[in-house]
Protein backbone atom coordinates (compact mmCIF):
# COMPACT_ATOMS: atom_id res chain seq x y z
CA UNK A 1 0.00 0.00 0.00
CA UNK A 2 2.80 2.25 0.31
CA UNK A 3 3.04 3.13 -2.83
CA UNK A 4 -1.04 4.44 -3.02
CA UNK A 5 0.08 7.61 -1.44
CA UNK A 6 2.16 8.58 -3.97
CA UNK A 7 -0.55 7.35 -6.74
CA UNK A 8 -3.29 9.66 -5.26
CA UNK A 9 -1.17 12.72 -5.01
CA UNK A 10 -0.58 12.54 -8.62
CA UNK A 11 -4.22 11.79 -9.95
CA UNK A 12 -5.08 14.90 -7.42
CA UNK A 13 -2.57 17.26 -8.81
CA UNK A 14 -4.07 16.33 -12.81
CA UNK A 15 -7.91 16.93 -11.25
CA UNK A 16 -6.43 20.38 -9.98
CA UNK A 17 -4.47 21.31 -12.85
CA UNK A 18 -8.20 21.03 -14.49
CA UNK A 19 -10.15 22.41 -11.81
CA UNK A 20 -8.57 24.21 -8.88
CA UNK A 21 -11.58 23.98 -6.30
CA UNK A 22 -11.74 21.95 -3.15
CA UNK A 23 -14.94 20.00 -3.34
CA UNK A 24 -17.43 19.22 -0.39
CA UNK A 25 -18.07 15.66 -1.47
CA UNK A 26 -16.82 12.82 -4.11
CA UNK A 27 -19.83 11.04 -5.63
CA UNK A 28 -20.06 7.70 -7.01
CA UNK A 29 -22.67 6.72 -9.66
CA UNK A 30 -23.47 3.74 -9.68
CA UNK A 31 -24.91 1.16 -12.94
CA UNK A 32 -27.56 3.79 -14.56
CA UNK A 33 -27.11 6.16 -12.21
CA UNK A 34 -25.49 8.71 -14.16
CA UNK A 35 -28.71 11.08 -14.48
CA UNK A 36 -27.72 12.56 -11.28
CA UNK A 37 -25.07 13.89 -13.05
CA UNK A 38 -26.67 15.96 -15.38
CA UNK A 39 -28.11 17.80 -12.32
CA UNK A 40 -24.00 19.02 -11.66
CA UNK A 41 -23.53 22.46 -12.86
CA UNK A 42 -20.83 21.06 -14.76
CA UNK A 43 -17.30 23.45 -14.59
CA UNK A 44 -15.10 20.62 -16.03
CA UNK A 45 -15.12 17.29 -17.42
CA UNK A 46 -11.98 15.20 -17.25
CA UNK A 47 -11.75 11.73 -19.34
CA UNK A 48 -10.42 8.54 -16.58
CA UNK A 49 -7.52 8.47 -18.70
CA UNK A 50 -6.40 11.96 -18.00
CA UNK A 51 -5.93 11.13 -14.68
CA UNK A 52 -2.86 8.87 -13.44
CA UNK A 53 -3.42 5.61 -12.44
CA UNK A 54 -6.96 5.50 -12.95
CA UNK A 55 -7.57 2.12 -14.51
CA UNK A 56 -10.49 2.30 -17.63
CA UNK A 57 -13.89 0.96 -17.09
CA UNK A 58 -15.01 -1.92 -18.78
CA UNK A 59 -18.37 -2.35 -17.57
CA UNK A 60 -21.85 -2.15 -19.07
CA UNK A 61 -23.40 1.22 -18.14
CA UNK A 62 -20.70 2.98 -16.81
CA UNK A 63 -18.48 5.64 -18.28
CA UNK A 64 -15.19 6.30 -17.05
CA UNK A 65 -14.86 10.07 -16.24
CA UNK A 66 -14.63 12.55 -14.06
CA UNK A 67 -17.47 15.59 -13.67
CA UNK A 68 -16.24 18.57 -11.57
CA UNK A 69 -18.58 21.32 -10.59
CA UNK A 70 -21.56 22.62 -8.30
CA UNK A 71 -24.69 20.45 -7.37
CA UNK A 72 -27.48 22.54 -5.10
CA UNK A 73 -24.50 25.12 -5.20
CA UNK A 74 -22.07 22.83 -3.42
CA UNK A 75 -18.58 22.33 -4.78
CA UNK A 76 -18.73 18.41 -6.08
CA UNK A 77 -16.59 15.25 -7.93
CA UNK A 78 -18.98 12.77 -9.31
CA UNK A 79 -17.35 9.12 -10.53
CA UNK A 80 -19.34 8.62 -14.09
CA UNK A 81 -18.13 4.83 -13.74
CA UNK A 82 -16.52 2.84 -11.03
CA UNK A 83 -13.91 -0.20 -11.06
CA UNK A 84 -15.56 -3.22 -10.19
CA UNK A 85 -13.14 -6.43 -9.17
CA UNK A 86 -15.45 -8.92 -11.72
CA UNK A 87 -13.49 -6.66 -14.14
CA UNK A 88 -10.27 -7.95 -12.56
CA UNK A 89 -9.17 -4.95 -10.38
CA UNK A 90 -7.75 -4.96 -7.38
CA UNK A 91 -9.71 -3.79 -4.45
CA UNK A 92 -7.20 -1.27 -3.54
CA UNK A 93 -7.70 0.10 -7.55
CA UNK A 94 -11.56 0.12 -6.85
CA UNK A 95 -11.04 2.54 -4.19
CA UNK A 96 -8.78 4.83 -5.84
CA UNK A 97 -12.06 7.26 -6.43
CA UNK A 98 -12.81 7.69 -2.72
CA UNK A 99 -9.04 8.16 -1.70
CA UNK A 100 -8.44 10.97 -4.68
CA UNK A 101 -11.95 12.86 -3.45
CA UNK A 102 -10.01 12.28 0.15
CA UNK A 103 -6.79 13.81 -1.28
CA UNK A 104 -9.11 16.97 -3.10
CA UNK A 105 -10.06 17.80 0.45
CA UNK A 106 -13.54 16.60 1.09
CA UNK A 107 -14.44 14.85 4.05
CA UNK A 108 -17.91 13.23 2.23
CA UNK A 109 -18.28 10.40 0.31
CA UNK A 110 -21.64 9.78 -1.58
CA UNK A 111 -22.19 5.78 -2.89
CA UNK A 112 -24.54 4.75 -5.21
CA UNK A 113 -25.25 1.60 -6.88
CA UNK A 114 -27.68 -1.22 -8.48
CA UNK A 115 -28.30 -4.18 -6.19
CA UNK A 116 -30.71 -6.98 -5.88
CA UNK A 117 -32.74 -7.05 -3.26
CA UNK A 118 -33.00 -10.19 -0.60
CA UNK A 119 -35.21 -8.34 1.70
CA UNK A 120 -38.90 -9.77 0.42
CA UNK A 121 -40.69 -6.42 1.12
CA UNK A 122 -37.96 -4.72 -1.08
CA UNK A 123 -39.41 -3.89 -5.06
CA UNK A 124 -37.90 -3.00 -8.24
CA UNK A 125 -37.54 0.70 -8.53
CA UNK A 126 -37.03 0.75 -4.47
CA UNK A 127 -34.46 2.88 -2.91
CA UNK A 128 -32.17 1.71 0.31
CA UNK A 129 -30.26 3.64 2.42
CA UNK A 130 -27.37 1.67 3.36
CA UNK A 131 -27.67 1.04 7.36
CA UNK A 132 -24.37 -1.32 7.26
CA UNK A 133 -22.03 -3.90 5.18
CA UNK A 134 -20.96 -7.07 4.51
CA UNK A 135 -17.97 -7.99 2.60
CA UNK A 136 -17.56 -11.21 0.70
CA UNK A 137 -15.51 -9.54 -2.03
CA UNK A 138 -12.89 -11.96 -0.53
CA UNK A 139 -10.28 -8.68 -0.77
CA UNK A 140 -9.64 -5.72 1.21
CA UNK A 141 -8.33 -2.69 -0.37
CA UNK A 142 -6.36 -2.09 2.78
CA UNK A 143 -4.28 -5.84 2.62
CA UNK A 144 -0.70 -4.36 2.66
CA UNK A 145 1.73 -2.46 4.44
CA UNK A 146 -0.30 0.32 6.23
CA UNK A 147 0.61 3.79 5.03
CA UNK A 148 0.20 5.40 8.73
CA UNK A 149 -0.80 9.25 6.47
CA UNK A 150 -3.23 7.32 4.87
CA UNK A 151 -5.51 6.17 7.68
CA UNK A 152 -4.49 3.68 10.83
CA UNK A 153 -3.73 -0.08 10.51
CA UNK A 154 -6.85 -1.41 12.01
CA UNK A 155 -10.09 0.76 11.27
CA UNK A 156 -12.91 1.07 13.44
CA UNK A 157 -16.02 -0.49 11.25
CA UNK A 158 -18.88 0.23 13.81
CA UNK A 159 -20.89 2.65 11.90
CA UNK A 160 -18.97 3.17 8.36
CA UNK A 161 -21.87 5.16 6.65
CA UNK A 162 -22.77 8.27 8.72
CA UNK A 163 -26.20 8.77 10.79
CA UNK A 164 -26.65 12.29 10.25
CA UNK A 165 -26.33 11.88 6.56
CA UNK A 166 -28.66 8.64 6.79
CA UNK A 167 -31.24 10.71 8.71
CA UNK A 168 -31.41 13.56 6.05
CA UNK A 169 -31.83 10.88 3.17
CA UNK A 170 -34.99 9.71 5.50
CA UNK A 171 -36.48 12.87 5.93
CA UNK A 172 -35.70 13.60 1.97
CA UNK A 173 -38.31 10.16 1.51
CA UNK A 174 -40.36 11.03 3.98
CA UNK A 175 -40.90 14.39 2.58
CA UNK A 176 -41.18 13.54 -0.68
CA UNK A 177 -43.20 10.73 -0.22
CA UNK A 178 -41.55 7.87 -1.51
CA UNK A 179 -39.93 4.24 -0.04
CA UNK A 180 -36.74 4.48 1.24
CA UNK A 181 -35.46 1.31 2.92
CA UNK A 182 -32.51 0.83 5.36
CA UNK A 183 -30.73 -2.03 5.60
CA UNK A 184 -27.37 -4.09 4.99
CA UNK A 185 -25.82 -4.34 1.52
CA UNK A 186 -23.92 -6.97 1.23
CA UNK A 187 -21.22 -7.43 -1.51
CA UNK A 188 -19.84 -10.22 -3.71
CA UNK A 189 -17.37 -11.05 -6.31
CA UNK A 190 -19.34 -11.50 -9.72
CA UNK A 191 -19.63 -11.05 -12.51
CA UNK A 192 -22.54 -14.04 -12.46
CA UNK A 193 -25.89 -13.05 -10.51
CA UNK A 194 -26.53 -15.40 -7.82
CA UNK A 195 -28.11 -18.69 -7.67
CA UNK A 196 -31.12 -19.08 -5.78
CA UNK A 197 -29.02 -21.03 -3.41
CA UNK A 198 -26.27 -17.57 -2.93
CA UNK A 199 -29.30 -15.47 -2.39
CA UNK A 200 -30.84 -17.66 0.56
CA UNK A 201 -27.34 -17.51 2.10
CA UNK A 202 -27.40 -13.70 1.63
CA UNK A 203 -30.68 -13.40 3.37
CA UNK A 204 -29.78 -15.71 6.30
CA UNK A 205 -26.73 -14.15 6.47
CA UNK A 206 -28.60 -10.38 7.24
CA UNK A 207 -28.02 -9.03 3.97
CA UNK A 208 -31.36 -7.06 2.56
CA UNK A 209 -29.51 -6.31 -0.97
CA UNK A 210 -26.63 -7.67 -2.79
CA UNK A 211 -23.86 -6.44 -5.65
CA UNK A 212 -20.35 -6.29 -6.57
CA UNK A 213 -19.35 -3.02 -5.76
CA UNK A 214 -19.03 -0.13 -3.37
CA UNK A 215 -17.58 -1.98 0.13
CA UNK A 216 -14.25 -1.38 -1.42
CA UNK A 217 -14.85 2.38 -1.66
CA UNK A 218 -16.45 2.64 1.67
CA UNK A 219 -13.64 0.66 3.50
CA UNK A 220 -10.91 2.98 1.98
CA UNK A 221 -13.27 6.11 2.83
CA UNK A 222 -13.38 4.56 6.66
CA UNK A 223 -9.56 4.45 6.64
CA UNK A 224 -9.46 7.79 5.18
CA UNK A 225 -12.20 9.42 8.03
CA UNK A 226 -14.39 10.57 5.81
CA UNK A 227 -18.50 10.17 6.22
CA UNK A 228 -20.06 8.08 4.08
CA UNK A 229 -23.67 7.68 2.40
CA UNK A 230 -24.63 4.90 0.47
CA UNK A 231 -27.61 4.74 -1.58
CA UNK A 232 -28.78 1.12 -2.99
CA UNK A 233 -31.49 1.25 -6.41
CA UNK A 234 -33.15 -2.00 -6.31
CA UNK A 235 -33.15 -3.54 -10.02
CA UNK A 236 -34.28 -6.79 -9.35
CA UNK A 237 -35.64 -8.76 -6.76
CA UNK A 238 -33.86 -12.18 -5.77
CA UNK A 239 -36.66 -14.19 -5.33
CA UNK A 240 -35.16 -17.91 -4.73
CA UNK A 241 -38.71 -19.63 -4.46
CA UNK A 242 -40.41 -17.89 -7.79
CA UNK A 243 -36.92 -17.80 -10.22
CA UNK A 244 -36.65 -15.25 -12.53
CA UNK A 245 -33.97 -14.44 -15.06
CA UNK A 246 -31.84 -11.14 -14.71
CA UNK A 247 -30.05 -9.70 -17.18
CA UNK A 248 -27.33 -6.48 -17.18
CA UNK A 249 -29.75 -4.61 -19.63
CA UNK A 250 -32.96 -5.29 -17.17
CA UNK A 251 -30.62 -3.78 -14.17
CA UNK A 252 -30.20 -0.56 -16.18
CA UNK A 253 -33.56 0.18 -17.05
CA UNK A 254 -34.94 -0.40 -13.39
CA UNK A 255 -31.48 1.75 -12.01
CA UNK A 256 -33.19 4.57 -14.60
CA UNK A 257 -36.58 4.51 -12.71
CA UNK A 258 -35.29 5.31 -9.13
CA UNK A 259 -32.38 7.77 -10.78
CA UNK A 260 -35.12 10.87 -9.80
CA UNK A 261 -35.34 9.53 -6.00
CA UNK A 262 -31.66 9.15 -5.43
CA UNK A 263 -30.93 12.87 -7.14
CA UNK A 264 -33.51 14.33 -4.43
CA UNK A 265 -31.40 12.67 -1.91
CA UNK A 266 -28.31 13.46 -3.01
CA UNK A 267 -29.00 17.33 -3.66
CA UNK A 268 -30.13 17.36 -0.01
CA UNK A 269 -27.40 15.56 1.84
CA UNK A 270 -25.00 17.72 -0.60
CA UNK A 271 -26.51 21.08 0.17
CA UNK A 272 -26.91 20.24 4.24
CA UNK A 273 -23.01 20.24 3.44
CA UNK A 274 -22.59 23.91 2.95
CA UNK B 1 -10.26 -13.18 -20.84
CA UNK B 2 -9.55 -12.13 -24.32
CA UNK B 3 -6.90 -14.93 -24.59
CA UNK B 4 -9.52 -17.32 -23.55
CA UNK B 5 -11.45 -17.62 -27.30
CA UNK B 6 -7.88 -18.21 -29.17
CA UNK B 7 -6.83 -20.82 -26.64
CA UNK B 8 -10.14 -22.96 -26.83
CA UNK B 9 -10.09 -22.90 -30.37
CA UNK B 10 -6.09 -24.24 -30.81
CA UNK B 11 -6.70 -26.59 -27.82
CA UNK B 12 -10.07 -28.10 -30.26
CA UNK B 13 -8.41 -27.82 -33.45
CA UNK B 14 -6.30 -30.60 -31.94
CA UNK B 15 -8.82 -32.53 -30.75
CA UNK B 16 -10.45 -32.38 -33.95
CA UNK B 17 -7.69 -33.88 -35.80
CA UNK B 18 -7.47 -36.98 -33.93
CA UNK B 19 -11.47 -37.57 -33.40
CA UNK B 20 -13.41 -35.59 -35.99
CA UNK B 21 -16.82 -36.55 -34.42
CA UNK B 22 -19.19 -33.63 -32.98
CA UNK B 23 -19.45 -34.44 -29.52
CA UNK B 24 -23.09 -34.17 -27.80
CA UNK B 25 -22.13 -34.11 -24.03
CA UNK B 26 -19.04 -33.67 -22.14
CA UNK B 27 -18.34 -35.46 -19.63
CA UNK B 28 -15.95 -34.52 -16.25
CA UNK B 29 -15.18 -37.19 -14.13
CA UNK B 30 -14.28 -36.79 -10.68
CA UNK B 31 -12.31 -38.30 -7.79
CA UNK B 32 -12.86 -42.15 -8.01
CA UNK B 33 -14.95 -42.06 -11.11
CA UNK B 34 -12.16 -42.28 -13.64
CA UNK B 35 -13.14 -46.16 -14.52
CA UNK B 36 -16.32 -44.77 -16.15
CA UNK B 37 -14.60 -43.78 -19.20
CA UNK B 38 -13.41 -47.42 -20.26
CA UNK B 39 -17.17 -48.10 -21.08
CA UNK B 40 -16.49 -45.54 -24.25
CA UNK B 41 -16.57 -47.82 -27.29
CA UNK B 42 -14.44 -46.98 -30.09
CA UNK B 43 -12.30 -44.72 -27.59
CA UNK B 44 -9.76 -42.24 -28.72
CA UNK B 45 -7.23 -40.98 -25.59
CA UNK B 46 -5.67 -37.73 -25.98
CA UNK B 47 -3.32 -37.03 -22.85
CA UNK B 48 -3.69 -33.47 -21.59
CA UNK B 49 0.06 -32.80 -22.54
CA UNK B 50 -0.79 -33.01 -26.48
CA UNK B 51 -3.53 -30.49 -25.80
CA UNK B 52 -2.47 -26.97 -26.44
CA UNK B 53 -3.14 -24.90 -23.16
CA UNK B 54 -4.23 -27.76 -20.94
CA UNK B 55 -2.79 -27.59 -17.65
CA UNK B 56 -1.42 -31.02 -16.08
CA UNK B 57 -3.76 -33.08 -13.68
CA UNK B 58 -2.26 -33.44 -9.72
CA UNK B 59 -4.65 -34.64 -7.59
CA UNK B 60 -4.81 -38.50 -6.45
CA UNK B 61 -7.25 -40.58 -8.46
CA UNK B 62 -6.75 -38.12 -11.25
CA UNK B 63 -5.03 -39.45 -14.28
CA UNK B 64 -4.98 -36.73 -17.01
CA UNK B 65 -6.26 -37.64 -20.22
CA UNK B 66 -9.51 -36.78 -22.70
CA UNK B 67 -11.25 -39.73 -23.79
CA UNK B 68 -13.55 -39.39 -27.01
CA UNK B 69 -15.47 -41.98 -28.42
CA UNK B 70 -19.11 -43.21 -28.24
CA UNK B 71 -21.43 -43.73 -25.46
CA UNK B 72 -24.99 -44.91 -24.90
CA UNK B 73 -24.67 -44.71 -29.25
CA UNK B 74 -24.31 -40.66 -28.77
CA UNK B 75 -20.62 -39.04 -29.30
CA UNK B 76 -19.18 -37.56 -26.14
CA UNK B 77 -15.67 -36.59 -24.85
CA UNK B 78 -14.59 -37.21 -21.07
CA UNK B 79 -12.25 -35.91 -18.83
CA UNK B 80 -10.42 -38.24 -16.80
CA UNK B 81 -8.62 -36.17 -14.34
CA UNK B 82 -10.02 -32.63 -13.88
CA UNK B 83 -8.01 -29.26 -12.37
CA UNK B 84 -8.70 -27.65 -8.80
CA UNK B 85 -8.07 -24.38 -7.57
CA UNK B 86 -6.11 -25.96 -4.35
CA UNK B 87 -3.75 -27.02 -7.00
CA UNK B 88 -2.72 -23.73 -7.59
CA UNK B 89 -4.41 -23.02 -11.51
CA UNK B 90 -6.46 -19.63 -11.64
CA UNK B 91 -9.85 -20.40 -12.24
CA UNK B 92 -9.67 -19.70 -15.91
CA UNK B 93 -7.13 -22.30 -16.93
CA UNK B 94 -9.76 -24.70 -14.77
CA UNK B 95 -12.57 -24.46 -17.13
CA UNK B 96 -11.00 -24.18 -20.50
CA UNK B 97 -11.74 -27.59 -21.29
CA UNK B 98 -15.50 -26.57 -21.05
CA UNK B 99 -14.34 -23.84 -23.41
CA UNK B 100 -13.06 -26.58 -25.69
CA UNK B 101 -16.14 -28.92 -25.15
CA UNK B 102 -18.18 -26.11 -26.63
CA UNK B 103 -15.90 -25.08 -29.08
CA UNK B 104 -16.55 -28.89 -30.63
CA UNK B 105 -20.10 -28.34 -30.72
CA UNK B 106 -21.46 -29.97 -27.48
CA UNK B 107 -24.16 -28.37 -25.59
CA UNK B 108 -24.46 -30.13 -22.77
CA UNK B 109 -21.94 -30.58 -19.60
CA UNK B 110 -22.31 -33.57 -17.44
CA UNK B 111 -20.08 -33.11 -13.99
CA UNK B 112 -19.82 -35.42 -11.47
CA UNK B 113 -17.70 -35.27 -8.57
CA UNK B 114 -16.83 -36.38 -4.79
CA UNK B 115 -18.44 -34.26 -1.92
CA UNK B 116 -18.72 -34.41 1.69
CA UNK B 117 -22.34 -34.78 3.30
CA UNK B 118 -23.86 -31.87 5.16
CA UNK B 119 -27.48 -32.83 5.18
CA UNK B 120 -27.73 -35.35 7.93
CA UNK B 121 -29.90 -37.67 6.18
CA UNK B 122 -27.99 -37.96 3.18
CA UNK B 123 -25.35 -41.36 3.18
CA UNK B 124 -22.48 -42.16 2.32
CA UNK B 125 -22.29 -43.66 -1.10
CA UNK B 126 -25.35 -41.76 -1.93
CA UNK B 127 -25.79 -39.68 -5.23
CA UNK B 128 -27.34 -36.60 -5.48
CA UNK B 129 -28.44 -34.67 -8.30
CA UNK B 130 -27.19 -31.20 -8.39
CA UNK B 131 -30.03 -28.25 -7.83
CA UNK B 132 -28.13 -25.83 -7.11
CA UNK B 133 -24.55 -23.91 -5.91
CA UNK B 134 -23.17 -21.78 -3.82
CA UNK B 135 -19.67 -20.47 -4.63
CA UNK B 136 -17.86 -19.55 -1.86
CA UNK B 137 -14.12 -20.02 -3.43
CA UNK B 138 -13.23 -16.52 -3.36
CA UNK B 139 -12.71 -16.27 -6.72
CA UNK B 140 -15.09 -16.70 -10.33
CA UNK B 141 -13.21 -17.56 -13.65
CA UNK B 142 -15.20 -14.59 -15.05
CA UNK B 143 -13.25 -12.02 -13.96
CA UNK B 144 -11.55 -9.41 -15.90
CA UNK B 145 -12.86 -8.13 -19.16
CA UNK B 146 -15.58 -9.67 -21.06
CA UNK B 147 -15.06 -11.58 -24.08
CA UNK B 148 -18.34 -11.14 -26.01
CA UNK B 149 -17.47 -14.28 -28.58
CA UNK B 150 -17.75 -16.57 -25.10
CA UNK B 151 -20.74 -15.22 -23.64
CA UNK B 152 -22.49 -12.18 -21.62
CA UNK B 153 -21.10 -10.03 -18.67
CA UNK B 154 -23.10 -10.86 -16.22
CA UNK B 155 -24.99 -14.73 -16.94
CA UNK B 156 -28.32 -15.59 -15.16
CA UNK B 157 -27.91 -17.94 -12.59
CA UNK B 158 -31.14 -18.78 -11.89
CA UNK B 159 -31.07 -21.97 -12.88
CA UNK B 160 -27.68 -23.23 -13.90
CA UNK B 161 -28.31 -26.83 -13.75
CA UNK B 162 -30.92 -27.41 -16.21
CA UNK B 163 -34.55 -28.35 -14.50
CA UNK B 164 -35.36 -30.52 -17.26
CA UNK B 165 -32.30 -32.59 -16.88
CA UNK B 166 -32.45 -32.45 -12.93
CA UNK B 167 -36.16 -34.51 -13.56
CA UNK B 168 -35.22 -36.53 -15.79
CA UNK B 169 -31.96 -37.52 -13.21
CA UNK B 170 -34.99 -38.32 -11.06
CA UNK B 171 -36.87 -40.54 -13.04
CA UNK B 172 -33.72 -43.17 -13.96
CA UNK B 173 -33.39 -43.39 -10.35
CA UNK B 174 -37.29 -44.35 -9.26
CA UNK B 175 -37.73 -46.28 -12.79
CA UNK B 176 -33.95 -48.09 -11.57
CA UNK B 177 -34.95 -48.23 -8.55
CA UNK B 178 -32.43 -46.69 -6.37
CA UNK B 179 -32.79 -43.61 -4.20
CA UNK B 180 -31.13 -40.43 -5.13
CA UNK B 181 -31.02 -36.98 -3.84
CA UNK B 182 -31.41 -33.84 -4.63
CA UNK B 183 -29.66 -30.86 -3.22
CA UNK B 184 -27.36 -27.69 -3.15
CA UNK B 185 -23.65 -28.05 -3.45
CA UNK B 186 -20.98 -25.68 -1.57
CA UNK B 187 -17.49 -24.78 -2.96
CA UNK B 188 -14.95 -24.36 -1.06
CA UNK B 189 -11.22 -23.93 -2.05
CA UNK B 190 -9.68 -26.82 -0.34
CA UNK B 191 -7.50 -28.34 0.24
CA UNK B 192 -7.91 -29.00 3.42
CA UNK B 193 -11.07 -30.24 4.96
CA UNK B 194 -13.43 -28.31 6.57
CA UNK B 195 -13.27 -27.80 10.69
CA UNK B 196 -16.50 -28.48 12.65
CA UNK B 197 -17.22 -24.94 12.87
CA UNK B 198 -17.13 -24.65 9.25
CA UNK B 199 -19.24 -27.42 8.59
CA UNK B 200 -21.97 -26.00 10.92
CA UNK B 201 -21.45 -22.75 8.83
CA UNK B 202 -21.82 -24.03 5.63
CA UNK B 203 -24.94 -26.13 6.56
CA UNK B 204 -26.29 -22.78 7.99
CA UNK B 205 -26.12 -21.22 4.81
CA UNK B 206 -28.11 -23.39 3.01
CA UNK B 207 -25.97 -25.99 1.66
CA UNK B 208 -26.33 -30.16 1.57
CA UNK B 209 -22.80 -31.18 0.98
CA UNK B 210 -19.27 -29.10 0.02
CA UNK B 211 -16.50 -29.91 -2.24
CA UNK B 212 -13.85 -28.59 -3.64
CA UNK B 213 -14.68 -28.60 -7.95
CA UNK B 214 -17.45 -28.19 -10.02
CA UNK B 215 -18.65 -24.27 -9.28
CA UNK B 216 -16.24 -23.15 -11.78
CA UNK B 217 -16.76 -25.17 -14.77
CA UNK B 218 -20.60 -25.17 -14.32
CA UNK B 219 -20.29 -21.10 -14.19
CA UNK B 220 -18.29 -21.13 -17.28
CA UNK B 221 -20.60 -23.78 -18.78
CA UNK B 222 -23.70 -21.21 -18.29
CA UNK B 223 -20.94 -18.47 -20.02
CA UNK B 224 -21.44 -20.45 -22.72
CA UNK B 225 -25.25 -21.31 -23.02
CA UNK B 226 -24.54 -25.17 -22.39
CA UNK B 227 -27.26 -26.99 -20.28
CA UNK B 228 -25.71 -29.15 -16.98
CA UNK B 229 -26.45 -31.79 -15.06
CA UNK B 230 -24.49 -32.64 -12.41
CA UNK B 231 -23.92 -35.20 -10.01
CA UNK B 232 -22.40 -35.57 -6.04
CA UNK B 233 -21.17 -38.35 -4.99
CA UNK B 234 -21.23 -38.73 -0.85
CA UNK B 235 -18.29 -40.01 -0.15
CA UNK B 236 -18.30 -39.55 3.45
CA UNK B 237 -20.32 -37.92 6.23
CA UNK B 238 -19.51 -34.12 7.24
CA UNK B 239 -21.14 -33.76 11.07
CA UNK B 240 -20.05 -31.66 12.95
CA UNK B 241 -21.10 -33.37 16.26
CA UNK B 242 -19.75 -36.52 15.57
CA UNK B 243 -16.61 -36.04 13.23
CA UNK B 244 -14.16 -38.39 12.18
CA UNK B 245 -11.10 -38.02 10.59
CA UNK B 246 -11.23 -38.24 7.02
CA UNK B 247 -9.41 -41.23 5.23
CA UNK B 248 -8.55 -40.56 1.58
CA UNK B 249 -8.83 -44.44 0.64
CA UNK B 250 -11.68 -45.01 2.03
CA UNK B 251 -13.30 -41.69 0.36
CA UNK B 252 -12.11 -43.17 -2.96
CA UNK B 253 -13.43 -46.97 -2.21
CA UNK B 254 -16.95 -44.97 -1.13
CA UNK B 255 -16.94 -43.20 -4.42
CA UNK B 256 -16.10 -46.48 -6.62
CA UNK B 257 -19.20 -48.18 -5.24
CA UNK B 258 -21.11 -45.44 -6.14
CA UNK B 259 -19.96 -46.12 -9.96
CA UNK B 260 -23.73 -48.12 -10.82
CA UNK B 261 -25.52 -45.34 -9.52
CA UNK B 262 -23.69 -42.98 -11.38
CA UNK B 263 -23.24 -45.00 -14.28
CA UNK B 264 -27.41 -45.84 -14.16
CA UNK B 265 -27.39 -42.02 -14.32
CA UNK B 266 -25.06 -40.77 -16.76
CA UNK B 267 -26.06 -43.23 -19.23
CA UNK B 268 -29.48 -42.51 -19.05
CA UNK B 269 -29.52 -38.90 -19.15
CA UNK B 270 -27.45 -39.69 -22.80
CA UNK B 271 -30.17 -41.93 -23.63
CA UNK B 272 -32.81 -39.01 -22.87
CA UNK B 273 -31.04 -37.14 -25.26
CA UNK B 274 -30.50 -39.22 -27.80
CA UNK B 275 -34.60 -39.81 -27.96
CA UNK B 276 -35.05 -35.91 -27.94
CA UNK B 277 -32.88 -36.33 -31.34
CA UNK B 278 -31.70 -32.91 -30.67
Amino acid sequence: MQEVAQQITAAAAAVRHFWDVTPRAGIMLGSGLAGLADEIAVEHTIEYSDIPHFPRTTALGHKGHLTCGRLSDVPVIAFQGRFHLYEGYSAQQAALPARLTRALGADTLIVSNAAGGVNPRYAVGDVMVIDDHMNLLFDNPLIGVNDDNLGPRFPDMSSPYDRVLMEIAIEVARRADFVLHRGVYLAMLGPTYETRAEYRMARHLGADAVGMSTVPEVIAACHAGMRVLGLSTITNVGSPDAPNGTSGHDVIVAAKLATEKVTRIVQAVVASLD
Amino acid sequence: MLELYDQAQAAAEAIREQWDLTPRAGIILGTGLGGFADRIEKAVVIDYEKIPHFPRSTAVSHRGRLVCGMLEGLPVMAMEGRFHQYEGYPLQQITLPVRVMKSLGSDLLIVTHAVGGLNPYYVPGDVMIIDDQINLMGDNPLVGINDDRLGSRFPDMSAPYTPELIAAGQAIARREDFPVQRGVMVAVTGPNLETRAEYRFLRQIGADVVGMSTVPEVIVAVHSGMRVFGLSVVTDMCLPDCLEPANVEEIIAVANSAEPKLRALVLGILAHERSKGK
